[in-house]
């Protein structure tokens, strides 16, 4: 066996300025050419754990750290971050933040520059990276005209051109939607093969970690499990008790009763047909049509869209003839590409942005005429990034902000506040300062904030991102009891999961438009125009397709099912 | 939602050799300051203004209006009453206060238009690339281009968190100056943690790639001067001297203008 290539010995990290330590006990080595993928819940240490693969941590970080870590023998302590950049590369979450030239030439030239490459050098790094990645017909585009994935390819590229020997990603694919995220994946696994380069990544979805060689499973600062991809994405229960969302397909094989569990569409064929198991048809039947008729209740139509098309100033179309109806009381997902429209499409619907063309009813009447401070009561909005929203010390303040701009009594802003605290499971937590939450804590306040004006109607942009899977169930179930109290709920997600567990209706949109409508099960029985728009359904609603069925969850197929001993 | 200043239109100053429009932008300054009547000053507006169109920067200016206007108005009062002068016209205002007021007032104005031609005609790399070959080190210009670099960044955030406020009724577009910036001050919280934020992460990255690995540094972009710069530079030098000239000769000045 060679060297590892990285090799990390007792190492404990605190921050400054808290108490509890942020890694405890770490010890693992990669070998050259290893791919691990690190996961766990929020908070869970991972990205401190990767921020001292290149040595940000002791460096950048402000903290304590004991033990050592090596790369490629260099250790962390006594080389610098710039100079550690030449054998370990890192790519981050935040595509916007991290690229900083105005060419996509000149970002990936940024790093070999800085180590004096000759120019000649730098130009065939250039040259080659940015053919590797797929960028070579945008070399001379400023990077903030890419989409997600791009910026994040190019984040990928512009690294690689200083030749590490490790690649760190931190939730390289957070933001990005699901075909992106295969891009992305499908670059990383080529390297792999090609580098031997050793890869470390953060990802929650755990569909990507198949690609792993082995996964390190990280809770509460230490590392809890570390071991081949297999054995770790077929122990369904641990992954569950940590947080980290197990796989659709070996959690229906484990409630049907097998032990060997498959883990891809694949094999989940040949283990579904070799069981002898087959779906009940009537079953089936009856549960669509269920579904079916619980979507018939909804009448009373609530947003009414008709060709509505909006171009931002100076810029091509962003909404193109847009019609849709949503009735009071639906749960709907907006679902489609980073820069189809989604997000533009749903500022109509609370009046922040007026249709340069078309119609857009709310309640009946046309938005403009209604204007945002008034739609704004019966029209909530969550934006993306609840740090956009907060800006009280208190969480009650910040949840009070809307009923006391609405001229409320002292009396019945305190009981808004509470009801929408307790809705969103933050009851008593009046007095916290709300930096002090972490993300999903944060998210909860800006939706608790939203809640407080008791709206009809609850827009969700993006609720699940950047939190973990236990954060984005509790997330989601919330918002589905929010629905099932009355409130109409419409979500923009990246999440395909999310979708076909939560949403009764989906709008598939691209480049502005909406191509696809349905029930979420007609809408992920399309797979292929689904691929046309960037989106592709979970693993577990490809392997059913497989099968001549469109199920949606584990739990739903197994009430389906016949033929196995129990 | 673009919120970025340069534009990329490839015009003829588009395609001046950065060095160039930097000691331009300089020459600017100097001639700018030598004169104070405002008549005097008017064939360098003349050529500012030239600049501006061909160089497609009106765009920018207009972003920035609100600034200008705001400036004008202050300035042309301050400078009325801080300068006074024999030819009264009415109250503290006399035509020497006047024309200094306008002269001061432009003054302000052509410089920030010079200043807008050079970011909006000049990559970000470009224009380091240029202060840097100009002698300036490096960290100084990657610290100026990084300041440039953050406008547009804060700009669109600023954007969204005003959105995400006035989703939640907070009605910003209602009630006079005064009212309106008190409601503005709330959404600087945001602002200003979303920046901190997103630089963290840019401090991050800027040393995983290495920067300031090595004292010495390549530099993938090359500046080349062309006949055509050369020209242009000399019809700048020549500009600049006259004007010098002018005003060593006394030329240029307000005459009975009593400054406090």
């Amino acid at each position: 066996m060679s060297e590892p290539v990285v090799e990390i010995r007792d190492l404990q990290y605190r921050y400054r300025g808290q108490k509890g330590l942020a890694l405890e006990e770490v010890n693992l080595s990669l070998d050259r050419g290893e791919f691990l993928m690190l996961m766990g819940p929020s908070e869970a240490g991972k990205s401190t754990l990767a921020a001292t693969f290149n040595g940000l941590i002791p460096h950048f970080h402000m903290g304590k750290m004991k033990g050592d870590v090596l790369v490629m023998g260099r250790d962390t302590k006594s080389h610098t971050v710039a100079e550690m950049a030449e054998i370990v590369g890192m790519v981050f979450q935040d595509f916007e933040a991290q690229l900083f030239s105005t060419n996509v030439e000149l970002e990936v030239a940024f790093g070999p520059e800085n180590f004096a490459v000759p120019r000649d050098e730098i130009k065939a790094r250039i040259d080659e990276n940015l053919e590797y990645v797929g960028l070579e017909g945008v070399r001379n585009r400023p990077p903030s005209t890419l989409s997600g994935g791009q910026k994040q390819k190019l984040a990928i590229a512009s690294v690689l051109a200083l030749k590490p020997e490790v690649l760190v990603m931190d939730e390289p694919t957070t933001d990005l939607d699901p075909i992106s995220k295969m891009g992305v994946f499908e670059i990383t696994h080529r390297l792999c093969k090609r580098d031997d380069l050793t890869f470390l990544i953060i990802e929650h979805e755990t569909e990507e970690a198949l690609f792993a060689d082995r996964i390190a499973l990280i809770k509460d600062s230490k590392l809890i499990k570390v071991g081949p991809t297999r054995e770790i994405l077929s122990d369904v229960d641990l992954l569950e008790s940590l947080g980290v969302m197990p796989l659709g397909i070996p959690k229906f094989f484990k409630a049907v009763g097998v032990s060997d569990l498959p883990l891809t569409p694949d094999e989940a064929v040949k283990e579904f047909k070799s069981l002898g198991l087959s779906v009940k048809e009537d079953a089936y039947e009856s549960m669509i049509a269920d579904e079916k008729d619980a979507l018939e209740k909804h009448t009373q139509p609530l947003i009414q869209c008709q060709n509505l098309s909006h171009t931002y100033k100076g810029e091509v179309e962003a909404l193109k003839d847009v019609s849709l109806e949503i009735n009071q009381g639906e749960m709907v997902a907006i679902i489609g590409q980073n820069g189809s429209g989604k997000t533009t499409l749903a500022k109509h619907f609370n009046g922040l942005l007026e249709p340069t063309d078309g119609e857009i009813l709310v309640n009946g009447k046309p938005t403009r005429e209604q204007g945002i401070f008034k739609l704004g009561q019966s029209v909530g909005y969550v934006f993306q990034n609840p740090d956009h929203q907060i800006f009280s010390e208190k969480v009650f303040d910040e949840v009070s902000f809307n009923p006391r701009l609405r001229n409320f009594s002292e009396e019945e802003i305190k009981e808004r506040v509470t009801e929408a605290l307790k809705a969103v499971d933050l009851e008593g937590q009046e007095e916290e300062d709300p930096f002090t939450l972490t993300k999903s804590g944060r998210q909860r306040v800006a939706v608790a904030s939203v809640l407080a004006s008791n709206p009809d109607v609850l827009i969700l942009d993006e609720p699940t991102t950047g939190l973990d899977y236990s954060e984005q169930r509790s997330m989601m179930n919330m918002v589905r009891r929010l629905n099932e109290n009355g409130s109409t709920i419409i979500f923009i997600t990246h999440h395909m999961w999310v979708v076909a567990e939560y949403a009764k209706r989906a709008f598939v949109m691209k480049d502005g438009d909406i191509i696809l409508e349905g029930t979420t099960r007609e809408v992920f029985s399309q797979e292929d125009v689904l691929r046309d728009a960037f989106l592709r359904p979970p693993h577990f609603v490809e392997f059913s397709h497989r099968l001549g069925f469109t199920f949606l969850t584990p739990e739903e197929m197994v009430a389906c099912i016949e033929g196995a001993e129990n | 939602m673009d919120a970025e200043i340069y534009i990329d239109n490839n015009s003829f100053i588009h395609r001046l050799d950065p060095r160039v429009k930097i000691i331009i932008f300089l020459f600017t300054f100097v001639a700018i300051l030598l004169f104070e009547n405002p008549l005097w000053m008017m064939p360098i507006a003349v050529l500012i203004v030239i600049q501006i169109i061909i160089s497609g920067a009106m765009v920018n200016m207009r972003r920035i209006r609100y600034i200008l206007i705001v400036l004008t108005v202050s300035s042309m009062i301050l400078w009325n009453l801080f300068a006074t002068g024999d030819t009264q016209l009415f109250w503290v205002i006399s035509v020497e206060s006047l024309s200094f007021a306008i002269a001061r007032t432009l003054l302000m104005i052509l410089m920030i238009s010079t200043g807008m031609i050079l970011i909006t005609s000049t990559r970000n790399e470009e224009l380091i690339n240029g202060m840097i070959r100009l002698g300036m080190p490096y960290r100084v210009g990657f610290a100026i281009s990084t300041a440039l670099r953050l406008v547009p960044t804060i700009a669109s955030s600023t954007l969204t968190i005003s959105q995400a406020q006035r989703s939640r009724g907070l009605d910003l577009d209602s009630g006079n100056i005064l009212e309106r910036v008190k409601k503005f001050l709330p959404l600087l919280v945001p602002v200003f943690i979303s920046t901190i934020r997103s630089t963290n992460i840019f401090g991050m990255a800027l040393e995983s790639k290495g920067f300031g690995a090595r004292k010495d540094r390549t530099f993938y972009m090359v500046l080349e001067m062309r006949q055509v710069d050369y020209i242009v530079l000399a019809i700048a030098f020549v500009f600049m001297l006259v004007s010098i000239i002018f005003a060593i000769l006394g030329y240029g000045q307000i005459e009975g203008l009593v400054r406090f």
